[in-house]
């Protein structure tokens, strides 16, 4: 029946306890102890989610499994889940011991934290690469810490049957492309197509990128993205006025669509070309990629070197990996020829192996790119692989008001070198 | 009689108009699933469709492994929907029927958990589920859920509670029964609708969960349903047809749920017979 | 109406497991790893490093960033909007889906099916409505309304009034499964006397379901404004904050400083600021609200 219920100090003396141990559990911030073991496969954890670049890494993966005493197993994460939670991962208790990523900056930032494994030896089997790729590799220490599979190329990308049709070609100089665009819009079609609306708002980087690095060079660029100039500048200022010249010719959608739908409107006939990288053809029906050709960023200032930005994606290990030894078998494994013909060969054939003695798809369009990316005098990136994933937001807010308001350009570049110097100094 | 036929008909059309309107974009995404992946490409999403084809099932349910994800949400959802409701309707009874001290501090302090943007929470719940070795398991995933939701159950059940008269319980507690037993046969069966209401919001807000998911596991075999939607997305390019149909299938057992458990909501009252 | 008699009973003490165990629980798991959040936004975090210790440096940069402060308007904007219209429509939707009658089932399936269905898919349905060519302005065209055409999300003037609507969409439908509890709670016999007395529909309305529906809408409210604070999903899948923050809400400004600028201690101090906001609109409401029925 009623019995003398709990006085309230009984009862807050109960919570009291309760609280206190509530109060156990770590520090949320401290990277986990090594929990590490030897034995058991090689775990990769890629964010090629796409359902034809998961099976291409399957296929590797079976390969790599029969060859010999290691055996590698396969964890594919959507690539925005990916990047959200990378650091996450190396920091865990129990990190995979391979990643996909993407060579530049934005690898050698977890190497400075000192989140990643060495992998000289692992380059001592990659003799025949190029330099530039060495190089790319390498961190602030001098120690290799990415192994590159493949790289990939931007360019104008059009339909050569509508250039036919318009009685045009290709430019090569900047007053060449001007009179193209001017051309073409006397056609009833927008001239310049691009996507850079709601989640694909990086894809107006790559026009920043290519005007910078054809009027100021590529070392002006990546010191820009490394915080050692402003955004202020008066050569930032020349990029914007050269852009200004052709704004006028741009879809008038290029800020409100997507890149997908942009190549839809593209191979539509609705707009002339567009600034892209080759990933794109995976967003084509297949009877449209014979049709489909590109031409170089045209060249503004014949005296600055040519530049291209020919971005490229591989692997990194953790250094806290439980199998150093099967990390490093695995990864000399994806830097032979036969794996990376096998990954080209599985996927949508658009990619140039980095192993030089590898074959690519052997299409046309993909000796064209790869040609000029061997002329180049040096390859960029991309905004953020040349600077860091929390600096592209910047560019993106940026470029979209300047398409919206060009005529706000220096409030534009004042608040993007604050927001930029935020980021820097983080 | 005509006039009540009339206004039958007036209000099915009505009603009928708005639900159609309502579901508008869902029969658009339902449209999509059904469309072959080069009619996308060649057309854009917005157009009329070009193609039908039920590869997009088939490639959703095999490839995207959306089978195992369909699996993993209910082998979440379920303990922790049952787990989460006993716990609230505990605390919800000793809070709204009892002179309990501090209860109005304490559901103000239970609300308050929920008040929290859960995004912030992220970093420290999956650092917490490594500490205590369940990371990457789909128990921690049952225990963040059920924490999660805790405080703003208790609060929506408190509040039907003590809606309802004290002479029932008095009556049952002159005719002995304990506390317990209070609980489970008189205010429980009571609260049915609102159980039913929570119950089919929780099951839709665990099942299709994405953040906590993406924080506490990390295996593709492990994910629920929408983060392995989100994995059909890929790198550059999405398969918007594979995608539409993975969002179909994926909301079958949600409508399922909530078509069943509605009907809970016209369990009129035995309130009313207390008169 | 007679407020019920505030006669509880005598606190046995069972009842302390009643109340500590889904206390600890929600301890454990929420409020530890909050306090840790609180703890983070007295700090600059990097997620890799060791956290440095910067006092009330971060709420200082808030006070001056152009960019909080353009996401707290918007976010007040949305609270009002979003808040009000939801709560309307989800109450008028409930009550005209109350009665039992044939295929009201599915009607109500129907306005809750967007609750239910996931925003991967449908984000990309809304965002194709949305476009300068898409299905929206092609209806505005066709009954003749073409001067109101806008790129809806590219425009910074109409973003975060286009972002709205689907969230309303998303919303209106769980509004309405709460009142619609709510309203079943409520005795019939009131509305048999009522109408006996000569009340009109509007007057039974106002005199009695309104009164009556306090208690729900406490939970409403909290729901609102929890959902208008946390309203994060639908923004970000369909602007991501764009253009140019123009659809900023303090929500999607948090997540992008947490998970892209990878700013985890500022993004705490926004976290504790959208916590201290929601608390306080709640606790005034619901302590008025205690107060009135004790």
């Amino acid at each position: 029946m009623n019995t003398p219920g709990l006085t309230r100090r009984n009862f807050l003396a109960g919570l009291g306890m309760a609280g206190a141990a509530a109060a156990l559990g770590g520090c949320a911030t401290s990277v986990s102890g090594n929990s590490g073991q030897s034995g058991g496969a090689v775990t990769v954890e890629s964010n090629l989610s796409s359902p034809q670049a998961k099976s291409a890494m399957q296929a590797l993966i079976a390969d790599y499994d029969k060859r010999g005493s290691t055996q590698a197993s396969l964890n594919t994460v959507a690539s925005e889940t990916f990047r959200v939670q990378l650091p996450t991962y190396l920091t865990s208790a129990n990190p995979p011991d391979v990643y996909t990523w993407y060579a530049g900056s934005v690898a050698r930032s977890y190497a400075d934290k000192g989140l990643l494994l060495d992998l000289s030896d692992v380059w001592h089997t990659m003799d025949d690469y190029s330099p530039a790729l060495r190089s790319l590799s390498t961190d602030a220490s001098g120690k290799q810490i990415f192994v590159p599979t493949d790289y990939y190329w931007w360019g104008m990308f059009y339909r050569k049957s509508n250039f036919a049709r318009w009685g045009v070609r290709p430019a090569t100089t900047w007053d060449e492309f001007i009179t193209l665009c001017q051309t073409l819009k006397s056609h009833g079609v927008a001239p310049i197509g691009m996507g850079a609306g709601g989640s694909t708002a990086w894809v107006a980087s790559a026009w920043f990128d290519y005007l910078d690095i054809r009027i100021n060079g590529a070392q002006y660029h990546r010191d820009l993205l490394a915080g050692k100039h402003s955004f202020t500048d008066p050569q930032v200022r020349t990029v914007f006025a050269r852009w200004k010249q052709v704004l006028p010719y741009f879809d008038p959608q290029s800020t409100a669509v997507q890149f997908q739908d942009a190549t839809t409107s593209l191979l539509q006939n609705r707009t002339g070309m567009m600034l892209i990288g080759t990933f794109f053809a995976d967003a084509a029906p297949k009877d449209a990629l014979a049709d489909i050709d590109f031409f170089q960023f045209p060249i503004i200032d014949p005296s600055v070197p040519v530049v291209e930005e020919g971005p490229t994606d591989g692997f990194f290990a953790s250094r806290r990996s439980g199998h150093a030894a099967g990390t490093k078998d695995f990864l000399t494994y994806m830097a032979t020829a036969a794996a990376q013909e096998l990954y080209v060969k599985s996927s949508s054939g658009t990619v140039i192996p980095a192993n030089p003695k590898a074959r690519d798809a052997g299409t046309p369009l993909v000796a064209k790119g790869k040609a000029m990316l061997a002329k180049a005098a040096d390859l960029t990136q991309f905004f953020n692989r040349d600077s860091s994933d929390a600096l592209q937001p910047t560019a993106d807010a940026a470029l979209t008001q300047f398409f919206d308001k060009p005529d706000q350009l220096d409030s534009i570049l004042s608040t993007w070198q604050a927001a930029a110097t935020k980021v820097w100094s983080a | 009689m005509t006039r009540r036929r009339i206004g039958t008909v007036g209000y099915h059309v009505g009603v009928g108009a708005l639900s159609l309107l309502w579901v508008l974009p869902i029969l658009l995404v339902v449209v999509t699933a059904f469309r072959g992946f080069d009619d996308i490409a060649a057309n854009g999403v917005g157009s009329l469709p070009h193609s039908f084809t039920l590869g997009a099932f088939t490639q959703a349910w095999t490839d995207g492994g959306e089978m195992r994800a369909v699996i993993n949400s209910f082998v979440v959802t379920i303990p922790t929907v049952v787990i989460t409701l006993a716990l609230a309707a505990m605390a919800a009874f000793a809070l709204s029927r009892y002179r309990v001290p501090l209860r109005r501090t304490l559901l103000l302090l239970m609300l308050g958990g929920n008040l929290l943007p859960p995004q912030i929470l992220l970093v420290p719940v999956s650092k917490l589920t490594e500490l205590l070795g369940i990371y990457d398991t789909l128990p921690a995933l049952i225990a963040v859920q059920t924490g999660f939701g805790l405080g703003f159950y208790t609060f929506v059940l408190q509040g039907f509670m003590r809606t309802i008269p004290d002479e029932i319980q008095q009556a049952a507690v002159i005719d002995g029964a304990n506390t317990w037993q209070v609980f489970t046969r008189i205010i429980l069966p009571l609260t049915r609708p609102a159980l039913a209401a929570l119950a089919a919001l929780a099951f839709t807000w665990v099942f299709n969960d994405l953040l906590w998911s993406i924080s506490v596991l990390r295996t593709d075999t492990e994910m629920p349903v929408t983060p392995a939607l989100l994995g059909l997305q890929g790198q550059y390019v999405s398969m918007w047809n594979v995608i539409a149909a993975g969002s179909v299938i994926a909301a079958i057992p949600t409508v399922a749920v909530f078509l069943r458990f509605q009907r809970h909501f016209v369990a009129g009252l035995a309130l009313g017979a207390v008169k | 109406m007679t407020v019920l008699a505030p006669q509880r009973f005598r606190f046995p003490p069972v009842l302390l497991l009643f109340v500590l165990v889904p206390l600890l629980v929600e301890g454990f798991w929420v409020f530890w790893p909050a306090i840790q959040g609180l703890y983070l936004s007295f700090t600059k975090w990097d997620g890799i490093t060791a956290p440095q210790n910067v006092g009330f440096g971060n709420y200082r940069a808030m006070v001056g960033d152009p960019v909080f402060r353009k996401a707290l308007l918007d976010t007040a904007i949305w609270l009002v909007l979003f808040g009000g219209l939801s709560a309307i429509g989800g109450l008028g939707i409930a009550v005209l889906l109350q009665k039992e009658r044939r295929g009201v089932g599915i009607y109500r399936s129907a306005l809750f099916l967007p609750v239910v269905f996931s925003l991967v898919a449908t984000s990309l349905i809304w965002q194709a409505m949305y476009q300068p060519d898409g299905l929206i302005n092609k209806v505005l065209g066709a009954i003749g309304l073409s001067g109101w055409e806008h790129s809806w999300l590219a425009d910074a003037n109409t973003a975060l009034y286009a972002v709205i609507v689907p969230a309303l969409w998303r919303e209106i439908g769980y509004v309405m499964v709460l009142y619609l509890a709510g309203l079943k709670a409520i005795d019939p016999a009131l509305y048999e006397a009522a109408t006996v007395d000569g009340a009109s529909r509007w007057q039974r309305f106002t005199r009695i379901t309104l009164p009556q529906l306090r208690g729900v809408n406490a939970v409403v409210l909290s729901v609102i404004v929890i959902d208008s604070l946390r309203s994060f999903d639908v923004a970000w899948a369909l602007t991501r904050g764009g253009p140019y923050h123009s659809s900023e809400l303090l929500s999607t400004y948090m997540y992008s400083t947490a998970f892209q600028s990878v700013q985890l201690g500022y993004a705490s101090a926004l976290a504790v600021v959208i916590f201290v906001l929601a608390f306080g609109v709640i606790v005034t409401y619901l302590v008025r609200a205690f107060r009135e029925a004790e």
